[in-house]
């Protein structure tokens, strides 16, 4: 325990820097942190394929969606949803944007995520839809979140869910939703810092969903397990096309109606909309929208009704009752249209391609619709 | 609350407000305590009543103590004392209802106190200090190690068995090691013994003593503070300069890079690698053990760098605890760069009153030997912290004999015996990460027995610890002035946020040291 050498100066750590060196390197870090996602745009091109939707895998890329809102011309309309409007069983160009734009003759957008529900579309529109203002914007109501309290999460019972990172992290208080403060306040950060957002995209795009250290160390999910990263380079996933995807479209399996899966009807339990955490959401949501200038038409449903028992179905239209009475209420045009024949349902709220085809015709004929498109 | 998170963050924001706020007044001291405890408590409020109980005991204790003699004979009463002592935990422990424990410890509480006020001598005050010190710490630390071990005893001998630690504890209670135990009990302990030694004078405020014991930036991982260096500067207010800020932002900042850059990229494949022993070759195992070896080194001083910056910004310098430990020339150089505020405690406190390095050979030996192997008890127990603790030991008392060596004294490159040093203390790091003796005896085995395989280590991860080597190695080399040139200083600043803004993880991995 003897000293050997001269002790060094006070610090082990040499980058000291002094007052004004903090500020230089805190300018130019504040500025490559806010100058890199733009300059990155022009590194990485963005050329969407023609009825462009956000690939599945990079649904957790809210960058790339709001860059995608971003370079839409000014007479495109968005149509805003969560996997009905994306599209959950058909390919991109069967989705309800597509038919609109074919019955319509006007430039609809798929601006739809798959797996959003309500609570988490109101934080992408708060803190990633800014590119929504001032312009037409269609909002589709998936009412199947209501439908009982675990879709609404309201259980006090932890539930693992899409899109954490885009649920309100403090208030309202979600009771599912337990995880920790810490966690609560760097989701709460990076949806209102631009440069955290792009720092996601970078790892939604090149890193398998995983920051850049992580990835290099993750195995290939086999037993033994390998590490293929090891001393590999990122390869990106395509932003502006989806990879061909088995699970989708009109040659899919999946791609057929509920009845052929399941037979009988089901009881849903149904929240009411006093209580209701997603439909509370959807209000703020359509008010948010509506307060920064879109021109907003909600289009309600349609669910499955061919699958729901009659007590369930009683509380359904009585729930979309009071949803457009609410909308019609606060100024905003709305459309309930009819329930879709029951062969062209997947499941209880995803209609299957001539299910949107056969929504976008009648959407089309509807006199609010027409005249909410000037028509 | 761990320093790398955003709450840390927020919380460091408010307490540093607030002291600003205060400053001015006489509250500025209990703000900090209030802000401690608030630290503290976030990871488990009971863990309040244990940082509270050594604080108030060892206050206390010191204001009996200078009350006393220095030295009374205490001849029969001292026999009397630990029977009475013996039996109050025997009789606390037969209580019924699972309080057995609770009333065991209240019982030896209040006897070891009544025998204090009894014996009335400074160095009776000093023994209870300890005593009492250490059975907190031995409880919650090494009690179930110690059951265990005597168990198997028992059983070979064919003897009943001993109840296990967790049945001690109160109904509800949750047997945990509270965190920084190891800490701040020795911290707590230092005062009373510099007092003893005259070496300090007794603190009159309780709420000061209290803030020493507990100042929140090193109460979990150290740098252990002495009375002498921390006390002192609770005495008065403050004075925080611009320097001391951007100083305590330039710690903080290259603390949380070693601890999220670094050390949390390291883990994984020291885990990866440790977890799966049986199916590693000789370069993976070798690798992770030089990862290992870094992972806490970067782990351990980016906490001390994150208390040192932390402290800094409100005024407070706390004692460097690492300087550059890998580029070490011999083992005794190690120790002065490593943990430096543990070593010098044990160096201090225990290797000096032993005798220290005045003494002929033998008994030099075995006090090397004494100090490490309690050292390597002192972070946890297990047989592979006693063989790690034993072959630091062994190595120092080896180092001194190479050092008669002229060859080696004189000829024999510095940078052959830093090599040397970083091996060998990678070989004993093999002790210290492993889960038991038997797998780090595997380890070393595989490590020169099997054939090559790929050790599948990200070039990226190699890449930034050799830098960070060889950085070091230009610190220490006449090239220093270049690195503390502004331009250089500035853009590694820049180099090291951006870094962590693109790739550091989300969620924050708790530090290795926080178990022990």
């Amino acid at each position: 325990m003897t000293h050997e050498t001269k002790p060094t100066p006070d610090d082990s750590a040499a980058v000291q820097l002094s007052a004004r060196q903090w500020l230089c390197a805190l300018g130019l870090s504040l500025g490559f942190a806010w100058l890199l996602p733009e300059a990155w745009t022009a590194f990485e091109s963005l050329a969407p394929v023609p009825h462009y939707r956000v690939p599945y895998e990079l649904s957790n890329d809210y960058w790339l969606y709001e860059r995608w809102l971003d370079q839409l011309p000014p007479d495109a309309i968005p149509v805003v949803g969560d996997s009905v409007v994306w599209g959950e069983y058909t390919a991109h160009d069967g989705t309800l944007s597509r038919f609109l734009g074919d019955a319509t003759g006007k430039p609809f957008a798929n601006a739809g995520i798959n797996g959003l529900y309500p609570l988490a579309l109101w934080g992408l529109v708060e803190h990633h839809g800014g590119a929504l203002a001032n312009r037409r914007v269609l909002l589709h109501c998936n009412l199947l979140w209501m439908s009982d309290p675990e879709a609404d999460m309201q259980l006090a019972k932890e539930q693992v869910f899409n899109h954490p990172a885009l649920v309100p992290q403090f208030t309202p208080r979600i009771p599912c939703y337990r995880v920790d403060t810490d966690t609560r306040l760097g989701r709460a950060l990076e949806r209102r810092l631009e440069p955290l957002s792009w720092v996601r995209h970078l790892q939604q795009t090149y890193f398998g969903q995983k920051p850049a250290p992580e990835w290099t160390l993750a195995d290939d999910g086999k037993f033994p397990p390998t590490y293929p990263n090891t001393y590999r380079l990122p390869v990106g996933v395509p932003l502006s096309a989806e990879l061909p995807s088995a699970k989708r479209g009109l040659a899919s399996e999946r791609h057929k109606a509920w009845s052929a899966n399941q037979s009988g009807q089901v009881n849903m339990e149904w929240v009411t909309p006093e209580s209701s955490l997603q439909w509370q959401a959807f209000r703020r949501l359509a008010k948010r929208l509506q307060g920064r200038g879109s021109d907003l038409l909600v289009v309600v449903g349609p669910l499955n009704e061919h699958m729901m028992n009659d007590a369930t179905r009683e509380k359904y239209l009585g729930f979309r009752i009071t949803v457009a009475a609410w909308l019609s209420a606060e100024g905003i045009r709305v459309v309930v249209p009819e329930a879709l024949p029951s062969d062209e349902f997947a499941d209880a709220s995803h209609p299957l391609t001539q299910g949107y085809e056969r929504l976008a015709k009648r959407l089309a004929a509807a006199p609010v619709f027409q005249s909410w498109l000037g028509q | 609350m761990l320093f790398h998170t955003w709450t840390f963050f927020i919380f460091f924001i408010v307490t540093i407000v607030g002291f600003w706020a205060l400053r001015p007044t006489r509250f500025w001291l209990h703000w900090i305590l209030l802000a401690s405890a608030v630290f503290y408590g976030w990871w488990h409020p009971y863990y309040l009543l244990l940082v509270f109980y050594s604080t108030a005991l060892d206050y206390f204790i010191v204001d009996w103590m200078e009350r006393g003699p220095r030295l009374a004979k205490p001849g029969w009463r001292l026999s009397a004392s630990v029977v009475v002592l013996v039996g109050a935990v025997v009789v606390g422990l037969m209580a019924p209802g699972g309080w057995g424990g609770l009333a065991a410890a209240v019982g030896f509480f209040a006897v070891v106190l009544a025998v204090g006020h009894w014996l009335r001598s400074r160095r009776a005050w000093l023994w209870i200090s300890i005593i009492n010190n250490l059975s907190v710490l031995v409880f919650f630390k090494y009690a179930g190690f110690a059951i265990e071990n005597l168990n198997t005893l028992l059983a070979r001998l064919g003897a009943g068995q001993l109840p296990s630690a967790e049945s001690l504890m109160p109904p509800g209670w949750e047997y945990v090691l509270p965190v920084g135990i190891s800490f701040y009990t020795f911290q707590s302990m230092s005062y009373t013994i510099d007092f003893y030694r005259g070496i300090i004078a007794r603190e009159p405020s309780f709420v000061r003593f209290a803030a020493f014991v507990t100042f929140f930036p090193q109460l979990v991982a150290g740098p252990i503070e002495r009375a002498k260096n921390l006390l002192p500067q609770f005495a008065k207010i403050p004075r925080v300069t611009l320097a001391d800020v951007s100083d305590g932002a330039s710690l903080f900042l290259v603390g949380l890079f070693k601890k999220v850059a670094l050390a949390n990229y390291l883990g994984p494949y020291v885990d990866r690698v440790y977890g799966d022993v049986a199916t590693q070759g000789g370069a993976a195992l070798a690798l992770a053990t030089f990862a290992f070896g870094w992972q806490i080194y970067f782990d351990f001083s980016g906490y001390t760098d994150m208390a040192r910056g932390a402290a800094r910004c409100m005024g407070f310098r706390l004692m460097l605890n690492f300087r550059n430990p890998y580029l070490a020339v011999s083992l005794a150089d190690f120790w002065s760069r490593w943990h430096i505020s543990l070593s010098t405690w044990f160096r201090d406190y225990v290797y000096i009153p032993l005798g220290g390095s005045r003494v002929g050979s033998i008994k030099l030996w075995r006090n090397l030997l004494i100090t490490f192997v309690v050292s390597g008890l002192w972070h946890g127990a297990a047989w592979t912290f006693l063989i790690w603790g034993m072959l630091h030991g062994l190595g120092l008392i080896a180092n001194r004999g190479l050092e008669q060596v002229a060859w080696w004294r004189d000829r024999c490159p510095r940078l052959a015996k830093r090599l040397a040093v970083f091996a060998f203390v990678c070989f004993a790091w093999v002790f210290f990460r492993a889960e038991s003796l038997g797998q780090a005896v595997e380890i070393l085995q595989r490590i020169f027995t099997t054939g090559w395989a790929d050790p599948q280590m990200p070039l990226l991860l190699l890449l930034l610890v050799v830098s960070v080597w060889v950085y070091q190695f230009v610190y220490e080399s006449p090239l220093r002035g270049w690195l503390e040139k502004p331009v250089v200083k500035v853009g590694l600043a820049v180099a090291m946020i951006l870094w962590m803004l693109l790739f550091a993880p989300a969620g924050g991995e708790p530090f290795i040291y926080f178990q022990f």
